[in-house]
């Protein structure tokens, strides 16, 4: 399907990522085993294995350290959303997982602008990327129910350079009643 | 727009509410709307605004660049929800306009040689109205009668809205609408003169069948 991508398409996205970084190509990858893990080769030195290592590797490379966070706290944050990203988001596979992991982001959510709280990180960019299929295919009620996710996403997609050809998500406030 | 006195339960409340699914006043970026909006609050709304409550703090994280995030500072009033009366009294963009007569004359006095005109004009142009014959102004109804349920007989109910006779009222075609659940409502065409009879007469007429009419109204009117 053309402007979504898929679960476990690690190379297309790191290549969404690498765009929004404002990298030049140039970065060869390869997917390996059944899971279709990403591997960056390398011209100099051992080639690089994982979604989220390459990814790391890459804002380094494009000297944006700022989105792995700037505290400690916000990268131990920023680390283990990574790790949610590609333990949990990448191995849903029936209706009640994702109903669960859309409920979970939807409370952590709740008093967050961002994952980390004030400021985009790799944490954003990846989930965005992971979330994208599964929030296309949400129904206006469920965007409605998971109301922290929706504008969460709806944010994410306009911030520059991260969408690309991804297809825009409409997300829409029910008016038909008023909630206040 | 505005939020109302957003020091107020109820300000606070529309601004919850508005900020459930966005996360800035004012598209995807933090902006002086943010700005102005935050130093409006003042202080941090209650946990159980929880949207409004995330907002101010993401906000507040913004602190030291508040200078210099973008957009222009406008009237409180011009934020928020369109929906919403704007009671601040800040944003009067509408109340300027009511200062502005737009029709009125610069001079408050007429001319005496241009109110003769006018009075002229003015004889004029009752004479031609008073030669032209009295055309009769009359109107095309178009009504919508519903019954009470899906056993109403709707032939004999059309029947009884025929049988209403007056001087000036003509009945037209009619058809029967499919309402839903095997109700049908009937639709009927009438020509009234206006001087004569009125919609409030047909109304007072037809419902008065209360064994077979729940309800009726006017679905179109027009002039012919």
């Amino acid at each position: 399907m053309a402007g979504v991508i898929g679960p476990g398409l690690g190379v297309e996205e790191l290549s969404l990522l690498e765009k929004s970084l404002g990298l030049k190509k140039g970065n060869k990858y390869s997917s390996q085993g059944e899971r279709k893990t990403p591997v960056l080769q390398a011209n100099d030195g051992p080639s690089l294995t994982g979604l989220t290592s390459i990814a790391i590797h890459l804002v380094k490379q494009a000297k944006k350290e700022q989105l792995l966070g700037n505290t400690a706290e916000e990268k131990a944050i920023v680390q283990q959303w990574l790790e949610y990203r590609v333990t949990q988001v990448d191995k849903l596979s029936t209706k009640e997982d994702i109903r669960t992991i859309l409920k979970d982001l939807n409370s952590y959510l709740e008093d967050k602008v961002y994952i980390t709280g004030n400021n985009f990180t790799l944490a954003d960019i990846l989930l965005y990327y992971g979330l994208h299929h599964i929030i296309a295919d949400l129904t206006v009620q469920e965007k409605e129910k998971y109301l922290n996710v929706s504008r969460w996403f709806n944010h994410i997609q306009h911030y520059p350079d991260i969408r690309q050809h991804l297809s825009s998500i409409v997300f829409i406030k029910n008016r038909l009643y008023n909630t206040h | 727009m505005g939020f109302g006195d957003l020091k107020s339960p109820a300000g606070l409340q529309l601004l919850n509410s508005f900020l459930a699914d966005k996360s800035y006043i004012e598209g995807y970026v933090p902006s002086q709307a943010d700005v102005a909006v935050f130093e409006a609050v003042g202080s941090s709304p209650p946990p159980e605004l929880y949207h409004a409550l995330r907002w101010y703090n993401h906000i507040k994280s913004y602190d030291k660049q508040k200078a210099s995030l973008p957009g222009v500072k406008k009237a409180l009033g011009k934020y928020g929800p369109a929906d919403v009366e704007d009671s601040t009294g800040t944003g009067g963009d509408s109340k300027d306009d009511d200062d502005i007569d737009l029709f009125g004359s610069d001079e408050d006095e007429e001319s005496e040689e241009a109110k003769k005109l006018r009075e002229e004009r003015l004889a004029q142009y009752e004479s031609k109205k008073a030669k032209k014959p009295a055309l009769v102004a009359k109107s095309s109804i178009l009504l919508d009668v519903k019954p009470w349920d899906d056993e109403t007989d709707m032939a004999k109910l059309e029947e009884c809205v025929r049988s209403i006779q007056a001087d000036g009222l003509v009945w037209g075609s009619s058809k029967l609408v499919p309402v839903g659940y095997g109700i049908k409502k009937l639709q009927i065409q009438c020509v009234v003169e206006d001087d004569k009879v009125g919609t409030d007469m047909l109304e007072e007429k037809i419902t008065a069948f209360e064994d077979y009419v729940q309800s009726m109204d006017v679905a179109a009117f027009n002039k012919i």
